[in-house]
């Protein structure tokens, strides 16, 4: 197995154009109102740019999951609009999803499949050839700390393991943008670093854009450039983490939970 | 056919094997009582005017259906645990489309009720059945048996997974698909049925004209005819059927 995963991938062929500049995702007073009436999202506007690490915090029912949906082009919005990568979620999903990883919250594995199997298949589905997609899998799966493991039915996998195949299958044609919903949800401590890590690596090194949705502020704090923190489908407050805590006061003496229990008005337990 | 479209049906392909009751018991009891079937009614041949005198023959096609219309509602138990697993939400993230996907998973099974109903005509040639158009009409006969088995249960419990999102619901319904059949002269001869009302139920069933196609394969030879007019129910079906089928599918988006 190699030594550093990321190195490999970056000497990976047929990668995805990475935008080194403007921004990659531009969402424009979305609004999403399911057929029973709840309205999930109610007018947000945002910006990422391309190669920013960009954070959605808020309690559950917030709307993240939402946006996080009509930004992967599972969720049609029923007002406003968003791009990513340039491509217009609603009027192009198709285009869209070639340019797009997408780890969901509720993790989506096939549990007849090996994990190695489903991130190759994942691979191939986005038009990498045989050879380079079982390259990439190895590579993935090592990454996110999916060893010998690779090689059993996913049925046999607890559920951390299930979620760090389900990032691998996101990361595996190295998208330029990366849509992570809860990505550390119900890892142990280790696992949650070492995927901090691979997120801050595939960032830093390969350019990669990514949107996160998180409960945990630490997490946050360590991987966003910048936040918004979402209540009710708005957005209650957005700036880096160090803007957000000077809000509040000295920014060493402010946590961005406090920001966030200040702007939410609501305790993590009952977010969580 | 498309690489994705094929990627996917070899994924359902390698995985039939993990899933062995479920292969075996989508054929097994077809062939039991396709023997049971056949000792219990061996009288009916003697009856004046009945197409053959081996009954196995005068059965076997009726048996390629009871292997490919309910065997195809596993299709369905597959979407509807993709669905629950939110596997499919997975896949509908990726540059693929919902025809690839739905193929993908229609032609695998589509091969595997080829194979199982293929079990099925050589037991009946084990038991001393011919085939009158020989190997090229049995391929046909299995053909037809396999799209038919697509378009009315493959349709049918596609939909109701697609709604339910519960493998199940789709289970449940599996005894509807031999009331179909049953409703049809898949083990006596329309002369044989007693009751007009039954004769007209008979008639007003698609089944009835597959199952014409694939008999006269069976005792007679190739009756371009009847092969058209089970073509035609099938495409019929299909049009009102696929298209259903389709926007369910789309439905799957919030």
């Amino acid at each position: 197995m190699p030594a550093d995963p990321v190195q490999l991938l970056l000497g990976s062929t047929a990668r995805n154009g990475v935008r080194a500049d403007g921004d990659a995702i531009v969402v424009d007073r979305l609004e999403k109102r399911y057929p029973n009436g709840t309205e999930a999202v109610r007018g947000i506007s945002f910006r990422v740019g391309a190669g920013e690490v960009f954070g959605l915090l808020g309690p559950n029912g917030a709307g993240k999951s939402t946006m996080m949906g009509i930004l992967g082009t599972l969720v049609r919005p029923t007002g406003g609009r968003a791009t990513v990568a340039g491509y217009d979620v609603a009027k192009a999903p198709q285009l869209v999803r070639g340019q797009i990883g997408f780890a969901m919250q509720e993790v989506g594995v096939d549990a007849l499949a090996t994990g190695r199997e489903l991130v190759v298949l994942h691979a191939r589905l986005h038009g990498l050839p045989r050879r380079e997609a079982a390259r990439r899998a190895a590579l993935v799966l090592a990454l996110v700390g999916i060893g010998d493991a690779a090689r059993r039915r996913m049925s046999e996998y607890s559920g951390g393991m299930r979620r760090r195949v389900d990032l691998a299958s996101a990361l595996v044609h190295l998208p330029p943008v990366l849509f992570l919903d809860e990505p550390t949800e119900g890892l142990d401590p280790h696992g949650r670093a070492a995927i901090w890590d691979a997120i801050e690596r595939l960032n830093q090194e390969l350019g990669m854009t990514v949107v996160l949705t998180t409960h945990y502020m630490e997490e946050a704090d360590r991987l966003c450039e910048r936040v918004a923190i979402v209540d009710r489908g708005r957005i209650v407050t957005e700036g880096t983490p160090a803007e957000l805590k000077r809000t509040l006061g000295a920014p060493h003496a402010v946590t961005l939970e406090d920001v966030y229990l200040r702007t939410t008005g609501r305790t993590l337990e009952v977010a969580a | 056919m498309s690489s994705a479209t094929w990627l996917l049906t070899r994924r359902t392909l390698i995985q039939f094997p993990r899933n062995p009751m479920v292969l075996g018991f989508s054929v097994a009891p077809v062939l039991m009582m396709f023997v049971v079937f056949g000792a219990l009614f061996e009288a009916v041949k003697q009856l004046p005017g009945f197409p053959t005198d081996n009954y196995f023959e005068y059965l076997a096609p009726a048996a390629v259906l009871m292997t490919t219309v309910p065997g195809i509602a596993n299709s369905a138990v597959g979407l509807a645990t993709d669905i629950q697993s939110r596997y499919l939400h997975k896949l509908l993230t990726l540059p693929v489309s919902i025809g690839s996907i739905m193929a993908g998973r229609l032609l695998a099974d589509g091969a595997r009720l080829f194979l199982q109903a293929g079990a099925v005509l050589l037991l009946a040639i084990v038991l001393g059945a011919q085939i009158a158009s020989g190997f090229a009409g049995a391929l046909l006969m299995l053909l037809i048996g396999a799209l038919f088995g697509i378009v009315t249960f493959g349709v049918l419990t596609a939909n109701l997974a697609l709604k339910t999102k519960d493998p199940q619901a789709v289970q449940a319904i599996f005894p509807m698909a031999f009331l179909l059949i049953f409703l049809t002269t898949a083990y006596q001869t329309e002369e044989q049925v007693p009751s007009g009302v039954l004769r007209a139920v008979i008639s007003a069933n698609p089944t009835e004209y597959v199952l014409q196609a694939m008999r006269d394969l069976m005792l007679t030879g190739f009756d371009w005819g009847s092969i058209g007019l089970a073509f035609a129910v099938i495409a019929g079906l299909a049009l009102i059927g696929l298209p259903l089928t389709i926007r369910n599918y789309r439905s799957v988006y919030s």
